[in-house]
C-alpha cells in the first residue's frame, strides 16, 4: 500500500474490488463446471451458477479496467492487527463452543478480542470478561436456553 | 369501514403486555444505538436477529422495527447536541441542528426534531395501513414472470438509488445470488458449491452473512479509524419551540413527510436517502437558501420528518410484495423466515394479527419515543462517554452467541470468519455490502420463478415480457440502466450523494 506518488492513475479500491470479483467468480465457476447445465427450459443445477459466476468475472474485469483509468485513489490506512485479532477470537469461540463450553468460550472471546484495540487495559478487560460471561450464562444459557455446555467438564 | 376493524385488531394485538414491552425495548435499544456512533441499526438488527428466534413472531418483529425507527430519533439527538451524527440519516440534521444548539436553542431543535418525527411516523403508519391491503390484493395476481420482473427491478433500483458505484453494486447483487445457491438445489436435489463440506448442504444461514458483513467487519473498521469526539454545545434551557419556529417548521415537516413516505417505498430508498432529499428540497423552496447551515428550523424539521417517514414506509414493499428494499428490510425478511412466515401478499390475509399488530406497534412506538426521549436526553448524552473499547467486546459476544444459537453448532461461527474478512475487504474496495444481502435473500425467489416461467414457455424468454405488469417492470429496469449511462443523470446522482460523503 505504498503512497501513490508519480502515477496519477489507478484507483486502488477499484482494483481490489476487481480482484475480489474475479477471484470469487472463479471460485464459483470451478466447481460448477461439473454440474449438469441443462437448457433454458429445463435448467440444470449448474445453469445459473455458471451464468451468474461468469457475469461476476466480467464485471470484475470491467471494474478493473475502468479502475486503471480513474484518478489515483489510495485504499486508506490499513491496520491488520484489529481485524486479525477479531477473526482469530471468533475462531477461538467457534472451537471452544464445541469442546470447552460457554464459560471458556465467552471469557476467552472477551479477553482475547479486547486486545484488538490498542487502548487495552488489563484490569478493565478482566472485569468486563467476568461481567459479560456471567451475563451471558444467565441470559443466553439459562434465560434463552441456548444449547451449549456451560463448563468444560 | 374495513380499515378501522383492521386497525382495531392491530391495536388490540400491539397493546398486549408482551408486545408493549418489546416495543419499548426495541425503541429504547434503537435510541441507544442511534446515539452511539460506531454501531448502527443494520448491525444491531443483524446481531439481535438470532435472539428473536426465542420470541413470539409478532413480538420479534415489533422489537426489530422499533430498533430501526428508534435509531432515527437517537441519531438526531447526538447530531444536534454534539455535531456527531449517530446515524447516516442524521448527517444533514447536524448542519442546522447543531448550529441552532450553538446559538443556545438546542431545546427547540430537539423538540422540533422529535415532533416532526412523530408527525411523520403517524402519517407513514396511516400510509402503510391504506396502501398495504391495496398492494397485496394487486400482488396476489402475480405469476412467475411478474415475480422475476419485480425481483429484477427491485434489485436494480436498489443498486442505483444506493450511494457508490453502480457497477460494483450489481456485482455485489450477483455475489449475493451466488451465495444463495450454496447447498441443495431444490428442484434436482444436487448439492451445489458446497466445496465438499456436508455442513453446507442446507446452505449458508442468513444470520452468518449478516453478522459477518455488518457486525464483525464494522468493529474492525471502527477500531482502525477512531472517530473524533464532538463537544457538547450549550445547555438545554427552553425546550418548547417558539411560535415563529412552529410557523416555519410546519410546512417543512409536511414536505419532508410526503417525500420521505414516497422515497421509503422505492427499492434502495429508506431513511438516509429521504433525509438528504428533503434537506435539498427545503433549500430549493426556501426564499433564503443561503441561510441554511446557520440554524434554520426548516433544516431540522424536514430531514427528521423525512427519515422517520422513510424508515417506516420502507416496510410497505416488504409486507405487501415480499421484496425488501434495503438491508434492514432484508433482515426483517430473515426474521420472518426464522418464524416460518413467508413475507408477501398472503401475510395480510393469512396473518392479519401480525400485519396490523406490527403497523399499530409502530405508531405506539413513535408515541413512546416522543414521551421518553425528550426528558431522557441528558441520559443519552451521558452514554456517549462510554468508550468503544468497553463496548465492542460485548458486541462481539452477542455476535458469536447469536450465530451459534441458530443451529447450535460452532461451524456457523467459524463461517463468520470468512464473511468478516470479506466484509472488511468490501469496505476497503468501496463496495456496499447491502446489495449482496438483498441478492442473497431474493436469489432463491428469483431462481425458482425464472425456472418456472421458462419451463412453462419451453425456454422462450419472451414470456417474461408478454404480460403487462412484467413488461412494465422490465421497461422500468431498462430505463434505469439507460439513465445510468447518460452522463447528465450520472452527474446529478453524484451531486445528490456528495454531501453524504463529505
Amino acid at each position: 500500500m505504498g503512497a501513490v506518488t508519480r502515477a496519477a492513475r489507478g484507483s486502488r479500491p477499484d482494483l481490489l474490488a476487481s480482484a475480489i470479483f474475479i477471484g470469487l467468480g472463479a471460485l464459483v465457476l470451478w466447481p460448477s463446471k461439473d454440474l449438469p447445465f441443462g437448457s433454458a427450459a429445463m435448467m440444470g443445477p449448474g445453469y445459473l451458477p455458471v451464468l451468474v459466476g461468469s457475469l461476476v468475472i466480467i464485471l470484475g474485469v470491467v471494474i478493473g479496467l475502468l479502475g486503471l483509468w480513474q484518478h489515483a485513489e489510495s485504499i486508506g490506512a490499513v491496520q491488520l492487527r484489529p481485524l486479525l485479532i477479531l477473526l482469530a477470537s471468533v475462531g477461538g469461540f467457534a472451537l471452544a463452543a464445541e469442546y470447552a463450553g460457554f464459560i471458556v468460550a465467552a471469557a476467552g472471546l472477551v479477553i482475547f478480542g479486547s486486545m484488538a484495540d490498542r487502548e487495552w487495559r488489563l484490569r478493565e478487560v478482566l472485569i468486563s470478561s467476568v461481567v459479560l460471561t456471567l451475563f451471558g450464562v444467565l441470559v443466553f444459557i439459562y434465560g434463552l436456553d441456548v444449547q451449549m455446555r456451560v463448563g468444560p467438564f | 369501514m374495513e380499515i378501522f376493524d383492521a386497525l382495531y385488531l392491530g391495536f388490540s394485538e400491539a397493546m398486549s403486555p408482551t408486545n408493549l414491552a418489546f416495543c419499548l425495548i426495541g425503541a429504547l435499544l434503537g435510541t441507544l444505538i442511534g446515539v452511539l456512533p460506531g454501531i448502527g441499526p443494520t448491525a444491531t438488527v443483524a446481531i439481535l436477529l438470532p435472539i428473536t428466534y426465542f420470541l413470539p413472531p409478532l413480538a420479534a418483529l415489533i422489537m426489530l422495527a422499533g430498533i430501526f425507527y428508534g435509531a432515527q430519533y437517537g441519531g438526531s439527538t447526538t447530531a444536534i447536541l454534539v455535531n456527531l451524527p449517530g446515524e447516516a440519516s442524521a448527517v444533514v440534521t447536524a448542519l442546522d441542528g447543531h448550529a441552532m444548539a450553538k446559538r443556545g436553542r438546542a431545546g427547540a431543535a430537539l423538540a422540533t426534531a422529535a415532533l416532526a418525527s412523530f408527525f411523520a411516523g403517524t402519517v407513514a403508519t396511516v400510509a402503510l395501513a391504506v396502501a398495504g391491503p391495496v398492494l397485496s390484493r394487486f400482488a396476489l395476481s402475480f405469476g412467475p414472470a411478474e415475480y422475476v420482473a419485480l425481483t429484477v427491478f427491485g434489485l436494480l433500483a436498489a443498486t442505483i438509488l444506493a450511494s457508490g458505484s453502480v457497477i460494483k453494486a450489481v456485482g455485489m447483487v450477483c455475489l449475493g445470488l451466488l451465495l444463495g445457491m450454496v447447498g441443495m438445489d431444490v428442484s434436482s436435489g444436487t448439492t451445489r458449491l458446497t466445496f465438499g463440506s456436508t455442513d453446507l448442504y442446507d446452505g449458508i444461514d442468513f444470520v452468518v452473512i449478516a453478522v459477518g458483513l455488518f457486525g464483525i467487519a464494522e468493529i474492525a473498521i471502527n477500531l482502525e479509524s477512531r472517530e473524533a469526539r464532538g463537544t457538547l454545545a450549550g445547555k438545554i434551557t427552553r425546550l418548547w419551540p417558539t411560535r415563529e419556529d412552529f410557523r416555519r417548521a410546519w410546512p417543512a415537516t409536511l414536505r419532508g413527510t410526503a417525500l420521505g413516505t414516497f422515497l421509503g417505498v422505492l427499492p434502495g430508498g429508506g431513511a438516509t436517502l429521504s433525509a438528504f432529499s428533503a434537506y435539498s428540497l427545503e433549500k430549493k423552496v426556501s426564499k433564503t437558501p443561503e441561510q441554511f447551515g446557520t440554524g434554520m428550523v426548516e433544516g431540522v424539521a424536514a430531514p427528521e420528518s423525512a427519515n422517520n417517514a422513510g424508515a417506516q414506509s420502507s416496510f410497505i414493499p416488504l409486507l405487501t410484495l415480499g421484496i425488501p428494499s434495503n438491508s434492514i428490510m432484508a433482515m426483517m425478511l430473515g426474521a420472518m423466515m426464522i418464524h416460518g412466515i413467508t413475507p408477501g401478499p398472503s401475510v395480510i390475509t393469512n396473518q392479519p394479527a401480525l400485519f396490523w399488530g406490527l403497523i399499530a406497534s409502530m405508531w405506539i412506538g413513535n408515541l413512546m419515543l416522543l414521551v421518553i426521549n425528550l426528558p431522557l436526553i441528558g441520559v443519552w448524552v451521558r452514554l456517549l462517554q462510554v468508550p468503544y473499547r468497553l463496548l465492542f467486546p460485548a458486541i462481539l459476544l452477542f455476535c458469536c452467541v447469536g450465530v451459534y444459537s441458530v443451529n447450535n453448532r460452532g461451524f456457523d461461527v467459524a463461517l463468520v470468519i470468512i464473511f468478516g474478512l470479506l466484509g472488511y475487504l468490501f469496505r476497503k474496495a468501496k463496495c456496499e455490502p447491502g446489495p449482496l444481502l438483498l441478492g442473497f435473500v431474493l436469489g432463491p425467489l428469483l431462481e425458482t420463478n425464472l425456472r418456472r416461467a421458462l419451463l412453462i414457455s419451453q425456454g422462450d424468454p419472451s414470456v417474461l415480457v408478454q404480460r403487462p405488469i412484467s413488461a412494465t417492470l422490465f421497461a422500468a429496469s431498462a430505463i434505469l440502466l439507460v439513465m445510468m449511462v447518460l452522463p447528465a443523470f450520472r452527474r446529478k446522482r453524484e451531486e445528490a450523494f456528495q454531501e453524504e460523503e463529505a
